[in-house]
């Protein structure tokens, strides 16, 4: 966000507002006119126009795209220098940032508004992650829609994927909306149901002859290092699918835990996953439940230390009774034993799987009750199956005259010779393609509403909470007219945060907010992070979304967010960060001690890495994340041709980033900004790419030793700390700052839209109302949904 | 460092400074993982009767000491030690580069711990013929012995009737082998070599100082022997050495050049750190080679005790070089070289102690015909122990 931290004048350019017009022209005249006068009006004023460009007579209506690109050029220019011209008095850096940062402030406001523009029908398309939901809740099928070729990945705007103005429809879309819609009907109703099955795979199996042959008493495993598995599982149908499995998981002689994985043959990637720890005389059972996509699984160790060449996996066959007796006895085998006999790796050792399913629970069979004719060719029974089928999807009652539209097509189908369950079929699509499913609609075309009506604000709540269409309770209060009545909302969202559903919305809301998808965009230099793969990746992401879970669950202050004693961590995490090995499997409430420098989400690897490059951390882009995700503010953009850091010269003494980024102070177009946002990621020059704590920073080129790392800085308001844990206790002082910004990103997230000056003071007032409470999440999310921002359209 | 002049010096060295049979050095049991000590090892010599090339297993019948072993003894069976070195006509070799009926002169220990059976003992009946130095760290011909210790041979007379030519030692004098005035069998179709050419008899002179390789004779029993080649000069001795040489080169290159494992540090999540310690006694141009292509990384194989590979080509793996290290002086059987190598992954064969191939990146793979490849389990098991003729 973007805009309340500006001086409010977007409303200027929205509603014409003469008051705000006239605080706007008197802002604009205290703070850029002098600098024109100065630097610029004698070229491009009156009395010439060089370039044919008159400064003085651009528009300052930020809300017009034609009006503000000028501007933008402007800024470019001045902030890389190239205006004033050479042989012209320079500015100095201060002038040129108050203009600067003003500017910006009213363009980004700008385009808030833009984004923010609304008829007097809204429209806002599910998310691809939404749709997924919303199939599984209406109709009880599973519908992967991240499988490659099911959906495009939604855009997003600083992380959010639900902003309605950036979920455009194109004709691709509806032709996989109509392949998934397709897809979907014939799960939920197919001619031949799937049979339910039961299928064992031991390892021991057959093996009597050769144990006996050995003069062993078995029973024979399966030994999984890193990188091996067995075709072990099979599904069907895609579905929801129980696996178990009987195994024992060492750990490496270093501690590490063995990750059991399902690997999909198709997607070549593993679906479930969860590290094992058993011993080899005890081994456990572990139960996978999870909807799994068709096709072959491979059970697996995926835990790092993957052959990279692969081809001795041929010399390393043997089969395998135990540790003990069994060894790989090639020399050009894979090596899996130290001298001292320990396992160098994590090792899974497999007795036996059994996998079952497809599983219809009986909760999703009852939602697809109902929802199609009983009685072959009764085109009434037809019209009131359609009619609920409809007004569940469209998350709203359906006009008789809609369901015509549907009825004709089951008449237009019969006409053409089609069965009458194929018929009824393809109206379902119809549905299911409808606008009136992929859009969640606000408003009406014939009134202008300022709020949502009862419909709407169940849809509201449900996407919100969970990413997904109202249940029959929600419905049911919207069809009584109830909803929006204080008592009878709070009672449905305190139904809503119990219900398991709210999973959704304690993963994807910190997701989107700290942009948790750009964790892994630079996949990291094996070089300098020989042990990096995609469970720590994983178990990154799981620490901030579990933290955020934690917090909500247990009702906690934000505060949490910018300080704690306390994180969430699985095995992986804990040795990623150097802690003490932890006794179960399995993400869990980790207690932190002061010297561990953790707590809190700033410190989360996930954050330092998504804010790195994959080689080296990167302070600026630390410090923007920092001001966007806990401040709600977006820096002004870098000036375009910066050079980018020159690496350290061979024969010059080792030099950290931070030393190299000191160049940018000296810069005059560079300095301005930078001094706002380089302090809030020098904070973290503590933590290498990956997140890991260090005292020193690793430098590839230059003389001498790695330089020592330097975490200290002062904040633009003057305040100084060393080191993160200090800046951490700043950030907490700012809690009432960080509170504000907390609900705008909430609100965004609810509203599916950017927010706007117009949105500030109920923002402001939201997080103010919160402050009794200490901040509670829980509190926070209730006044929000029981605030007029809520339910304003 | 003048590489190529300083391993070999190293090498000769090391092995000048090997003394005679004492009871204490006799019984120098070569530990794992380490060279023995400069001068630990026994003295034996005898005529090369059998050899298992591909395993560096053989046996020879020692001079004649004038008892009855020549006539009702065994052979001595031997074992070279991974980093046993052998040397043909002055330059580096493999056993089968020796002619059978070559008179050799070794080094010997009693067998490492762990590899008393290598060479099984003998039978009842010959028991008290056993010698237990049966590890050979070195094994020369006269040609190579003499010449690498300085020590040459002054043609005192030739008598091309009686078939006899007696010589004296000159220059340095070898503290083991023939250190005395001598008198062999010489014959017409004795091998004589001057230039690049094969002339007669009647071009041996006295005074010349020659090198000559040994063989039986039938004074055997009483330590005659007969003259099978004789190099007159230093052009005849040249073209000898480098006929070896070109041999030898085009062995290792397909062979790669045998070394071991002094530490290995493990990653769990895969790969790790080795350092090896290159073998001793190779032609100092192919340390060269190696040293100047190590930025492309090393292939290394793993490798029995008796340096076979399994399939080199295809089970190696390549390790970046992080470090290569020189050391000054090295005991015999080192080439002084130690190098550590970073690994994506390890073969179970990357173990301290255990041996390895170690090639060059430039070096054009081959695949070894299939009596030198260990080929399974069960062949592995049956190249431990040298089988008695």
């Amino acid at each position: 966000m973007t805009t309340h931290v500006f001086t409010p004048i977007l409303l200027l350019f929205v509603i014409a507002s003469a008051a705000s017009a006239t605080e706007d022209t008197a802002a604009f005249d205290a703070k850029v006119l002098p600098f024109l006068q100065a630097h610029c009006l004698r070229c491009h004023g009156p009395e010439k126009k060089k370039g044919d460009f008159r400064l003085d007579l651009l528009s300052r209506n930020f809300t017009d795209i034609q009006a503000t690109q000028p501007w933008a050029e402007v800024i470019t220019r001045v902030n890389a220098g190239e205006m004033p011209p050479k042989d012209e008095p320079r500015p100095k850096a201060d002038e040129i940032g108050k203009v600067v940062e003003w500017l910006s402030a009213r363009m980004k406001e700008g385009e808030a508004s833009r984004m923010a523009l609304r008829g007097p029908v809204a429209h806002y398309r599910l998310s691809r992650e939404e749709y997924g939901h919303t199939v599984y809740d209406l109709l009880g099928v599973y519908f992967d829609v991240n499988i490659p070729g099911a959906f495009n990945d939604d855009p997003r705007w600083h992380g959010f994927d639900r902003i309605g103005s950036m979920l455009t429809l194109s004709p691709s879309h509806v032709d996989r909306y109509f392949q998934a819609a397709e897809t979907v009907l014939s799960r939920a109703f197919p001619e031949q149901p799937p049979v339910a099955r039961k299928e064992r795979k031991e390892a021991n199996a057959k093996q009597e002859k050769w144990l006996q042959e050995q003069g062993m008493a078995g029973p024979v495993r399966w030994l999984f290092w890193p990188g091996r598995g067995e075709h072990l599982v099979t599904t069907s149908t895609p579905g929801l699918y129980r696996i178990r499995v009987q195994l024992s998981g060492l750990p490496s002689f270093k501690g590490r835990l063995p990750h059991l994985a399902l690997w999909h043959h198709g997607l070549k990637r593993s679906v479930v996953g969860m590290d094992v720890s058993a011993p080899e005389d005890k081994p456990t059972i572990v139960e996978i439940e999870a909807f799994l996509p068709e096709g072959g699984f491979n059970l697996m160790n995926e835990s790092p230390g993957m052959l990279s060449e692969g081809h001795a996996l041929s010399n390393t066959n043997f089969t395998f009774v135990n540790t003990k007796v069994t060894r790989p006895n090639k020399p050009t085998g894979y090596k899996l034993f130290n001298d001292e006999g320990q396992s160098i790796f994590p090792l899974l050792i497999v007795d036996w799987v059994e996998c079952e399913g497809p599983i219809l629970p009986d909760a999703d069979k009852r939602k697809r009750e109902g929802m199609i004719p009983v009685k072959d060719g009764d085109l009434a029974e037809a019209r009131e199956s359609l009619k609920r089928f409809a007004e569940r999807a469209w998350r709203r009652p359906a006009t008789e005259a809609e369901i015509d539209r549907y009825i004709k097509v089951v008449q237009s189908e019969l006409k053409e010779g089609e069965k009458f369950q194929a018929a009824y079929r393809a109206a379902m699509v119809g549905i299911l393609t409808s606008k009136n499913f992929y859009y969640l609609e606000e408003g009406s075309p014939t009134a202008r509403r300022k709020t949502v009506n009862e419909w709407e604000l169940a849809s509201r709540l449900s996407y919100f909470f969970w990413s997904s269409m109202p249940d029959e309770p929600l419905f049911e209060a919207a069809r009584s007219g109830t909803l929006s009545k204080p008592d009878v909302l709070g009672a449905q969202l305190a139904r809503m945060f119990n219900d398991s559903k709210i999973d959704r919305f304690t993963e994807s809301f910190p997701r989107q907010w700290l942009q948790l998808h750009k964790v892994g965009l630079f996949p990291p230099d094996p070089e300098l992070y020989p042990d990096y793969d995609k469970w720590l990746e994983k178990s990154m992401v799981l620490e901030s979304t579990g933290f955020f879970a934690e917090v909500f669950k247990s009702d906690l202050s934000l505060r949490e967010f910018l300080a704690s004693d306390w994180t969430m961590l699985n095995p992986r995490l804990a040795m990623h960060y150097n802690l003490p090995p932890l006794a179960a499997s399995g993400l869990q409430r980790v207690t932190l001690r002061p010297e561990e420098h953790r707590g809190g989400l700033l410190t989360q690897a996930s954050v330092l890495m998504l804010t790195s490059d994959g080689t080296r951390h990167r302070p600026v882009h630390r410090g923007v994340w920092v001001s966007e995700a806990i401040f709600g503010r977006t820096p002004p953009p870098p000036p375009p041709n910066v050079e980018p850091l020159a690496p350290t010269p061979s024969k010059a003494p080792k030099a950290t980033i931070r030393m190299q980024l000191e160049a940018h102070d000296t810069h005059t177009t560079c300095a301005s900004c930078h001094r706002k946002i380089d302090p809030l990621g020098f904070a973290f020059d503590n933590f290498d790419a990956m997140g890991r704590w260090r005292t020193e920073e690793w430098v590839p080129a230059g003389q001498g030793q790695n330089p020592p790392v330097n975490a200290t800085g002062v904040l633009p308001d003057g305040r100084a700390y060393k080191g993160p844990d200090e800046f951490k206790q700043l950030l907490v002082q700012d809690l009432d700052k960080f509170a504000e910004a907390f609900v705008e990103q909430l609100a965004t997230y609810a509203l599916r839209r950017v927010m706007t000056i117009d949105d500030a003071a109920q923002i402001k007032a939201i997080a103010q109302a919160s402050k009794k409470d200490d901040y509670k999440l829980r509190k926070v999310i209730e006044n929000l949904v029981m605030s007029d921002l809520f339910q304003k359209r | 460092m003048n590489l190529c002049s300083s391993i070999l010096g190293v090498v000769f060295a090391a092995l000048f400074a090997s003394v005679a049979f004492t009871q204490d050095k006799a019984d120098f049991v070569p530990q794992p993982g380490q060279f023995p000590p400069a001068g630990t090892g026994t003295y034996i010599a005898g005529e090369l009767v059998i050899v298992d090339p591909v395993n560096r297993r053989g046996g020879f019948r020692l001079d004649g000491d004038g008892s009855e072993r020549y006539h009702g003894g065994p052979l001595h069976y031997f074992a070279m030690l991974p980093y046993g070195m052998i040397f043909y006509n002055g330059a580096p070799a493999e056993l089968r580069d020796i002619p059978i009926g070559t008179h050799v002169h070794g080094y010997f220990y009693v067998p490492p711990l762990g590899e008393e059976e290598t060479i099984p003992s003998l039978p009842k009946d010959q028991a008290q013929f056993q010698i237990k130095q049966n590890h050979a760290i070195s094994l020369e011909d006269d040609f190579s012995f003499y010449q690498r210790r300085g020590q040459a041979w002054k043609v005192v007379s030739i008598d091309t009737k009686k078939g006899k030519i007696t010589v004296a030692p000159t220059g340095e004098t070898a503290k083991d082998g023939l250190g005395k005035p001598y008198t062999f069998d010489i014959d017409d179709v004795t091998r004589v070599w001057k230039g690049r050419k094969l002339v007669d008899l009647a071009d041996v002179a006295a005074d010349q100082a020659v090198q000559f390789n040994l063989g039986w004779a039938q004074g055997w029993r009483d330590k005659e022997y007969g003259v099978s080649d004789i190099w007159l000069d230093d052009e005849s001795r040249k073209f000898a050495t480098e006929l070896q040489h070109r041999r030898h080169v085009r062995y290792q290159k397909q062979h790669w050049l045998p070394g071991w494992i002094d530490s290995v540090e493990h990653n769990d999540f895969g790969g790790g750190t080795v350092t090896l310690t290159l073998f001793g006694g190779m032609d100092p141009s192919l340390y060269a080679e190696l040293k100047a292509t190590q930025e492309k990384g090393f292939g290394v194989a793993a490798a029995e005790k008796t340096l076979r590979t399994w399939f080199h080509r295809g089970d190696k793996k390549i390790g970046q070089v992080i470090e290569w290290k020189e050391t000054e002086n090295p005991p015999p059987g080192s080439s002084g070289i130690q190098v550590r190598l970073k690994f994506t992954e390890l073969l179970d064969g990357y173990r301290p102690g255990r041996c390895v191939r170690v090639k060059c990146h430039d070096w054009i793979f081959v695949t070894m015909p299939p009596e030198e490849r260990v080929k399974s389990l069960e062949d592995q098991k049956r190249g431990l122990t040298l089988s008695l003729p």
